[in-house]
């Protein structure tokens, strides 16, 4: 893997090592590496304990990898994260229960000094991107747990962020609401050409949704395979019976090792 | 999506607590009670005959309320800013706090009537006026009651932060400072309540209590003690309502302030 123009996210020979509580070294990640490109889709897909959640957490500078080297666009994790390159969606929707729909997507836009009148149009255009127009001065909990989890969306893209980085954002979700955001979060990503990073758990939301899927297997946590996802664009609910679909979702399953 | 409870909730915290108390009061004046708690109505006299002098010595009556709120509310507000701002610390230098905390429950443990005669001691050289000494050391007692209980929840308050909440500040490149005023502080105000909660009562007992051991005679409290010296019984109940009367209001405006602040995050 050289060095490419359009490589936005640069992994190289990432590990992580854990010491636990009575000193024992756990790996949670071993020798991973990997490219990804501007603009690209791309899921971590694994079960719990393959160190998909920390690969995610190692990219937005939120934990320091024991070993290996990460660029972001040639820049360290830490100087993207300053530079607010990274929109993070997580497992909760993770709102300030205090602030309304609209205050909650003002919340990063304040931290950064935007002025006022500017966070306020730039809010709104988010919740209208979002589908959540009308909701906007109510509070995270008057709304259901799939608009939380777009107003959460609405705030990470807030910030113009080149990078979106998604922990399991609709596991806590139902099948209708979920299936309903897929095709949201992909109408998103085409009109705002983010490069998104996406974990889950869920082997058909990670082929429907994505470019590239990679595939990790625990124990230790690595790098098993990266599948390549062809179907075509935009990505249609039909799309999922067809026999192309289901034989990717076979390829990623029989990627894992050791599950 | 909007709950429409709150008739519902207010049936529950205003009508049924005053029903039961209009019984009680019923039962009082028809000599039930009397039956029940084998007493007699020179000991436990008629809510009518405790009425009577609540209005005869109205002054004198009031004059002490006075007193007794002023040190309430000083102590309850002192002992709370303290206590918030020992949190504080205890947030910024958890190494320090943590061991602080521990020390300022503590007093929480000491009985208000060891406390109080050794804080009487204190200020004994602050004042030459007897009842400027007294109300210092009684508003100190109160302070030192009051600020364990919000030190402790403020702390909380300040640190229990819903999962990945200091993640996404950390995402933003947020300071402390921003970490602060836009997520710890907001997270801090149910927790406040809740120490006021335990607060208010603590302290309007607390400053009662106080005012026994004070040089200067005031307050209620003082004249609950004094009047069941002398075999006043009534004269003492009608101070006992007063001070039913003090707790009752302060926690009533507590629910108040309380309502007012935490409606919009408390509407699921």
């Amino acid at each position: 893997m050289g060095e490419n123009k359009n490589t936005e996210i640069m992994l190289k020979d990432i590990g992580m090592i854990y010491r636990t509580n009575d000193n024992k070294d756990v790996t949670a990640l071993t020798s991973v590496n990997l490219d990804i490109q501007k603009g690209e889709f791309v899921s971590l897909v694994g079960p719990s304990g393959c160190g998909k959640t920390t690969l995610l957490r190692i990219i937005a500078d939120l934990i320091t990898p024991t070993s290996g080297e990460i660029k972001i666009a040639g820049e360290t994790p830490r100087e993207a994260r300053l530079k607010r390159r990274y929109g993070i969606v997580f497992q909760g929707a993770v709102l300030y229960e205090w602030r309304t729909v609209l205050k909650n997507i003002m919340l990063p836009l304040e931290i950064m000094n935007v002025p006022k009148d500017e966070q306020e149009e730039r809010a709104m255009k988010m919740l209208e991107l979002v589908g959540l127009t009308e909701f906007a001065n109510h509070y995270p909990n008057q709304l259901s747990g799939g608009m939380q989890q777009r107003v959460g969306i609405a705030r990470a893209l807030a910030i113009q962020p080149e990078i979106l980085l998604m922990d399991e954002p609709f596991s806590a979700l139902d099948e209708f609401t979920r299936e309903k955001l897929h095709v949201d979060l992909l109408k998103i990503w085409r009109k705002t050409n983010k490069t998104i990073i996406f974990v889950t758990h869920n082997i058909s939301e990670s082929v429907f949704l994505s470019d590239k899927v990679c595939v990790l297997s625990p124990h230790p946590g690595r790098l098993s395979a990266v599948v390549d996802i062809n179907l075509a664009r935009p990505r249609t609910m039909e799309m999922k019976t067809t026999q192309e679909f289901t034989n990717l979702v076979a390829k990623v399953r029989n990627s894992f090792e050791g599950v | 999506m909007i709950k429409k409870r709150i008739s519902v909730d207010s049936a529950t915290s205003v009508v049924y607590p005053l029903a039961f108390g209009i019984i009680i009061v019923l039962m009082w004046q028809s000599g039930m009670l009397h039956k029940i708690l084998k007493t007699d109505e020179y000991i436990l006299p008629y809510p009518t005959r405790i009425f009577q002098i609540i209005s005869e010595n109205s002054d004198k009556i009031s004059q002490n309320a006075a007193s007794s709120v002023f040190v309430t509310v000083t102590g309850l507000v002192l002992g709370s800013i303290l206590g918030y701002l020992a949190a504080i610390g205890a947030t910024v230098s958890p190494r320090f706090g943590k061991g602080g905390l521990t020390v300022i429950s503590a007093f929480n443990a000491i009985p208000i009537v060891a406390m109080a005669p050794v804080i009487m001691n204190w200020t004994k050289d602050i004042s030459s006026k007897a009842e400027i000494r007294s109300t210092v050391a009684k508003i100190i007692v109160v302070t030192l009651m009051c600020m364990a209980s919000m030190s402790i929840n403020a702390h909380r308050g300040l640190n229990e932060l819903k999962p990945f909440s200091l993640d996404l500040m950390k995402s933003y490149a947020a300071d402390k400072k921003t970490v602060f005023l836009k997520l710890r502080l907001p997270n801090s105000i149910p927790y406040v309540f809740t120490a006021l909660k335990v607060s208010v009562p603590a302290s309007v007992i607390t400053a009662l209590v106080s005012e026994y051991f004070a040089e200067y005679r005031a307050g209620v409290g003082r004249q609950i003690r004094e009047n069941i010296l002398i075999a006043q019984y009534a004269t003492a109940w009608a101070y006992i309502a007063v001070a039913c009367l003090i707790g009752i209001i302060l926690f009533v405006l507590l629910l108040m302030a309380e309502s007012i602040f935490l409606r919009k995050r408390r509407s699921h």
